[in-house]
């Protein structure tokens, strides 16, 4: 009984670092001008609103930023050159205040730092261009990106849960091998599978 | 448990902070950092290939470099040089190393007190700038530097009264001044090793040194080969030491040190008979036979008047004379003798031009010597170095450091510390050269650019030379009319170029796309022997007396003269000759070292009457009873972190001395003593079996006559028992040996069905080409990211190259002229149709690919190691101790392939036949309309870099492919095949030799 109090301070202890951490973690999501957005993006960059096809959205191509996904092996991201190229005209009447970070990078030429949200291991080699090539829609993996003010990683360890729970489809098979080979064995018209599932086809 | 917490409690406790320490599970994310400004001609993904030239040695090979988002990631030889046509050497592929070494300087250096600190340019520049005015009587001493940059050293020293000295530490000045001598001309010889009928070499190592490695490595590789007609060219080696150039001779003829005027002499004067030919040598001919020869030679009469026959019958012929190995007393007159041989012989002309001006190192150590006296006399105020490291390179004898230090102000441009550099009061570090723009004019009528292929290395603030120079001379008010070094070199070639050759414009951009343009150069017509203008003695020189064995110090194949010393991949190559790494070794004579009770690994004190050094012995039958061989380019003791402490430096039992008259520094000097210090060590060596076969079918040969009567096929293989593709371990009968008979009916299942239309890759790789080079072994190394272990790990055994060159010694006899017979065979893992490593592995990262391809998964790899423990070509390789974390610095990480993944330890890896390669094509083919894959379009990095030309890679299931074609040959067969069956797909074509195998069974 005597040593509750010891137990309980030290399981507050621990709380309370947990919870700094995770504060900690949250804002390790890039310094903008005036510090990381709720997303943890250094920018609170809406890809409904350039990309989505609701009235008075975009409607840009996926590939107008991620110009490199049909020749290369990487999709790539856009050069801050890209968006200043229309926002050094486009205020924008959501969120003047996080289109304004744009200038600023470009005036300290500096890189925006996103953080990364869609990641195959580094021993496995994903060609982009070939999924293109055989005729996928970048949706098909991403999910439909297009509707997404925030984009999130669906491999996180609570996406069993909000799938279970909650009922969401998860945004993108991630980090999961398996994902990837239930496609590969789909089989196609013809009845025959429609892509390889050779292990060295995409593991060298 | 009374007033304890009670266990339930404890629980939950335990609980809740365990819950609440999993909510730590952020730590920094990993970033998507984009261009500010993307650059145009950067595609994220996809590889960015620009052309250049390799400064590493004189030869200045073609090279293309791949780059990936603006990194350089490989190098490889470019095609479309005139020269080396494609071929790259190790020390090419490693100078990609250099680029991103850790140990090169972040800025200038300024001396303060005994240490060097970093400055800034401006503050470099300034004082340079200052002490030059100040001071003044500046010497500057340089290596061989490109057709440009030479003209703005030239001017720049002229316009500050100075003085200029040329210094490399391997040069073939002997031989440019016997050129001199002989036929007037001012460049050295190019030589058509690839048409001569008979090639001799007096010494000569050409395909590790001299003016083209590679251009001659391709040159034996064609001329070995069985031609249409069925005859093979010849190759007889003359010397003391066998060198890798001199292992794949057809015969040696072990002559002594110094003796191969005689020889040639003695040769020429069969050939040229009563006929008087020889124009002005005719009188030396009268006094040179084969006896004299024999006797100098110390080989048999019968043997060189039996050459000298067939030297002057066979057509065409082409001897070539000693080299920077062989660089005795009177070097020059054995080159000069040597000439004389290839002119009565009417080789001039056909094998060997001399008005093609070759450029090459050429500098003449006795300028050395001149600048060694006048800077300790203080003559000299400001001594700048750059691109050469006398105070290494030069034998201590010569008191190059102590004169240096006299010097008032010493400036060094070198961009990494070396023994020069540790001496200087400032450093101005010059960029790589594929940072930096420059040319090259490897011989007359070529005239190659080099380009930088990115921007430099952010972690190092350096300054082109060109660029500093010119600074410096406006600063003291010299204008070289221009502001930067591309300026400069631009005007030079824009006067050089007249109207006829069209726009400039335009052929300065096709020339840097292209590498080189080559014009045609009017032959001119000295080709007649001139008499000697200078005292020419061709005897055997004397040699310093300091012991019974005669000493031979010739530049390494890794290090050049020590260059190359500081990049972990050439310290982890294994030497071609002696298959050892990381240290230095002493090459000796079983029979000698048996004599004197020494035996391999025993480190021994070697003594001349300049010096001593210690150094375990290895065993060679490749080197005369009489001497003993140290390679250069070991003891640095300030060039970088892998340099250092490695091995011994060579030079410091030379002498100072020049060779008159070329002013070459002379290697051949000294007599040795050789006394046991009681220590041994254990050789850092990647061989296992010394060079034997133990009767295994390894590396068979066959004899020239034996071709095209092959016996009808020995003993048929039996029932091919090939097994079934994916786990199913039932043997099925094939049709007996096909290669392309795989995979055989029935084990086509699954992912594996309907695969008779997709390639089968296969490789074969012609051993009579073969050189052992070892240009593959780097080249793999560079491309897949394979690691360096270290010489503790190799000394257990623990190397993790993915190709090695096996050596093997068939016939060699260091007492008398005789065949030899040394086999090289590049070893590989041989993707095993029924591979042993497959079934073994417990958790199936290893398996066949429906192409053919034993394929490893490294993330499913558990590290068991069953898979190399039944593998009987013992190629795979472990990763023990990661070695690609802090044993790779930044930025030497740069340099890895993106599209291979770097292996953690614990993991086994081994060939993959450049999957890498084979996906980007196939991808690359997919995309444009899904059209099949040409043949050859797929080049691994080993056939890439091959100079020889020996390794075809391909679909072996395309009869009309190259691959297919080659192994059709009556040569071809598998390693260990017939007592194995493990059906490889890396096929070999037998060596052809001259003297009669004995068939059947296993040679």
């Amino acid at each position: 009984m005597r040593k509750h109090w010891l137990i309980g301070g030290l399981a507050g202890v621990f709380a309370l670092a947990g919870l700094a951490f995770v504060q900690g973690g949250g804002s390790q999501g890039g310094e903008g001008a005036e510090g990381p957005v709720e997303s943890g993006q250094p920018i609170a960059f809406p890809h409904n609103q350039h990309a989505g096809s609701e009235p008075g959205q975009n409607n840009m191509d996926c590939q107008f930023c991620h110009f490199s996904a049909e020749r290369s092996v990487d999709a790539g991201i856009p050069s801050v050159a890209t968006c200043w190229g229309c926002h050094i005209a486009i205020p924008g009447t959501n969120n003047p205040q996080e289109v304004a970070k744009i200038q600023g990078y470009m005036e300290r030429d500096e890189p925006i730092p996103w953080v990364r949200i869609y990641k195959i291991s580094d021993h496995a080699h994903f060609p982009h261009m070939r999924h293109i090539n055989a005729g996928l829609e970048c949706q098909q993996c991403h999910g439909e990106v297009q509707e997404m003010e925030v984009l999130e990683k669906a491999d996180e360890w609570w996406t069993p849960a909000k799938e279970l729970f909650f009922g969401q489809d998860p945004v993108w098979g991630g980090d999961n091998m398996g994902w990837c080979v239930e496609c590969h064995r789909e089989p196609d018209e013809n009845g025959e599978q429609q892509a390889s599932t050779d292990c060295a086809v995409c593991h060298y | 448990m009374t007033d304890g917490i009670k266990r339930r409690d404890f629980l939950k406790v335990l609980g809740v902070t365990g819950a609440g320490a999993t909510l730590t599970g952020c730590s920094e994310p990993e970033r998507l950092l984009p261009y500010v400004v993307a650059p145009e001609e950067i595609t994220p993904g996809v590889a960015t290939w620009y052309t250049t030239v390799c400064d590493g040695c004189s030869a200045q090979c073609g090279m293309w470099v791949r780059t990936r988002e603006g990194r350089a990631v490989k190098v490889e030889g470019n095609p479309n040089h005139p020269v080396s046509r494609g071929g790259l050497c190790s020390k090419g592929h490693a100078t990609l190393q250099h680029l991103y070494n850790p140990d090169r300087f972040h800025g200038p250096m300024i001396r303060e007190g005994d240490r060097l600190r970093q400055g800034t340019w401006d503050e470099a520049e300034q004082q340079l700038a200052a002490q030059i005015g100040a001071i003044g009587n500046v010497m500057f001493i340089g290596g061989r530097v490109g057709p440009s940059m030479s003209n703005l050293i030239d001017q720049f020293v002229t316009a500050i009264d100075g003085t200029r000295v040329q210094y490399d530490a391997v040069s073939d000045a002997p031989l440019l001044e016997a050129a001199r001598i002989a036929y007037g001309e001012p460049g050295l010889p190019s030589y058509d090793v690839g048409n001569a009928r008979l090639l001799l070499s007096f010494g000569n190592d050409f395909i590790e040194t001299g003016s083209s490695p590679v251009a001659h490595n391709k040159g034996l590789a064609q001329m070995s080969s069985v031609d249409a007609a069925g005859s093979k060219g010849r190759f007889v080696y003359l010397g003391p030491r066998l060198s890798t150039t001199g292992l794949n001779a057809d015969e040696w003829i072990p002559i002594r040190p110094g003796s191969e005027a005689a020889v040639a002499l003695g040769m020429a004067s069969v050939i040229a008979g009563d006929a008087g030919a020889a124009g002005p040598y005719a009188d030396v001919l009268r006094s040179y036979s084969p006896a004299t020869a024999a006797q100098a030679a110390g080989v048999s009469e019968d043997a060189i008047r039996e050459l000298a026959e067939r030297f002057g019958s066979d057509s065409p012929t082409l001897a070539m004379g000693p080299s920077a190995g062989g660089h005795h007393r009177n070097a020059t007159a054995a080159n000069v003798a040597v000439m004389i041989l290839n002119d009565v012989a009417g080789n001039v002309g056909r094998t060997v031009h001399y008005d093609a001006n070759v450029t090459a190192a050429a500098s003449a150590y006795a300028d050395m010597e001149s600048a060694v006296s006048a800077m300790a006399a203080g003559q000299v105020g400001v001594a700048m170095v750059h691109g050469t490291n006398p105070a290494y390179s030069m034998p201590a004898a010569s008191g190059f450091a102590e004169a240096f230090a006299q010097a008032s102000f010493k400036v060094s441009f070198a961009s990494a510390m070396d023994e020069t550099a540790a001496l200087a009061d400032l450093i101005l570090p010059d960029r790589h050269f594929l940072e930096a723009w420059g040319d090259s004019m490897p011989r007359q009528g070529v005239m190659a650019l080099q380009q930088p292929v990115m921007q430099a290395v952010p972690h190092f603030d350096s300054k082109q030379a060109g660029d500093v120079l010119l600074a410096a001379s406006a600063h003291l008010g010299n204008d070289l009319g221009s502001a930067t070094f591309y300026e400069f070199m631009r005007a030079g070639h824009m006067e050089m170029h007249d109207a006829s050759m069209g726009d400039f414009e335009v052929g300065w951009r096709q020339a840097l796309r292209e590498g080189a343009v080559e014009h045609e150069v009017a032959a001119t017509a000295t080709t007649q022997l001139q008499a000697p203008d200078v005292a020419l003695s061709f005897d055997t020189p004397a040699l310093d007396q300091g012991g019974d064995l005669t000493l031979l110090v010739h530049p390494s194949p890794r290090f050049g003269g020590g260059e190359f010393s500081n990049s972990p991949w050439l310290q982890e190559l294994p030497d071609p000759v002696s298959k050892i790494t990381w240290h230095s070794w002493l090459e000796m004579n079983g029979n000698t070292a048996e004599q004197r009770g020494i035996r391999e690994g025993d480190i021994v004190t070697v003594t001349s009457p300049h010096g001593s050094v210690d150094v375990p012995v290895w065993i060679y039958p490749g080197i005369r009873e009489d001497a003993v061989a140290l390679a250069m380019g070991g003891g640095h003791t300030d060039m970088g972190r892998w340099a250092n402490e490695s091995g011994v430096n060579a030079l410091g039992l030379l002498p100072s001395e020049s060779e008159q008259p070329s002013g070459a520094m002379v290697t051949l000097a000294t007599t040795v003593s050789v006394t046991p210090t009681g220590e041994r060590r254990r050789i850092a060596t990647i061989e296992g079996s010394k060079g034997d076969q133990h009767d295994r079918p390894i590396a068979p040969a066959v004899a020239l006559a034996d071709l095209g009567h092959a016996e009808e096929d020995e003993e048929g293989h039996g029932e091919l028992q090939e097994l079934q593709g994916v786990g199913g371990f039932v043997p099925v009968p094939g049709d007996g040996g096909a290669a392309t008979a795989f995979p055989l009916e029935g084990a086509q299942h699954g992912p594996y069905a309907e695969s008779h239309e997709i390639p089968r890759w296969a490789m074969a790789i012609d051993l009579d080409k073969c050189t052992g080079c070892s240009a593959c072994v780097t080249a793999c190394q560079a491309e897949n990211n394979v690691p360096w272990v270290g010489e503790d790990q190799i000394v257990m055994g623990r190397d993790m190259n993915w190709v090695r060159i096996e050596r093997y010694y068939e016939q060699i006899d260091a007492t008398q002229a005789g065949d030899l017979d040394v086999r090289m065979l590049p070893m590989i893992c041989q993707h095993c149709g029924n591979a042993p490593c497959e079934p073994v592995c417990p958790v199936f990262a290893t398996y066949h690919t429906p192409e053919g391809v034993n394929a490893q998964i490294y993330n499913r790899c558990v590290g068991t190691r069953y898979c190399a423990n039944n593998c009987p070509y013992k190629v795979r390789v472990f990763n023990w101790y990661r070695y690609t974390d802090e044993n790779v610095p930044d930025p030497m990480n740069w340099q890895w392939n993106p599209d291979v993944t770097v292996r953690t330890n614990g993991i086994m890896e081994k060939c993959s036949f450049c999957m890498q390669r084979i996906r980007e094509v196939e991808n690359r083919a997919a995309l444009e309309d899904g059209r099949g894959i040409r043949d050859g379009e797929i080049v691994p990095a080993c056939e890439q870099s091959c100079p020889a030309e020996a390794i075809v890679f391909g679909n072996i299931r395309d009869e009309n492919s190259r691959v297919s074609q080659v192994v059709s040959s009556e040569r071809t067969y598998r390693v260990l095949d017939e007592i194995l069956n493990t059906q490889p797909a890396v096929h070999y074509l037998k060596k052809v030799t001259f003297h009669e195998v004995a068939t059947g069974g296993h040679e």
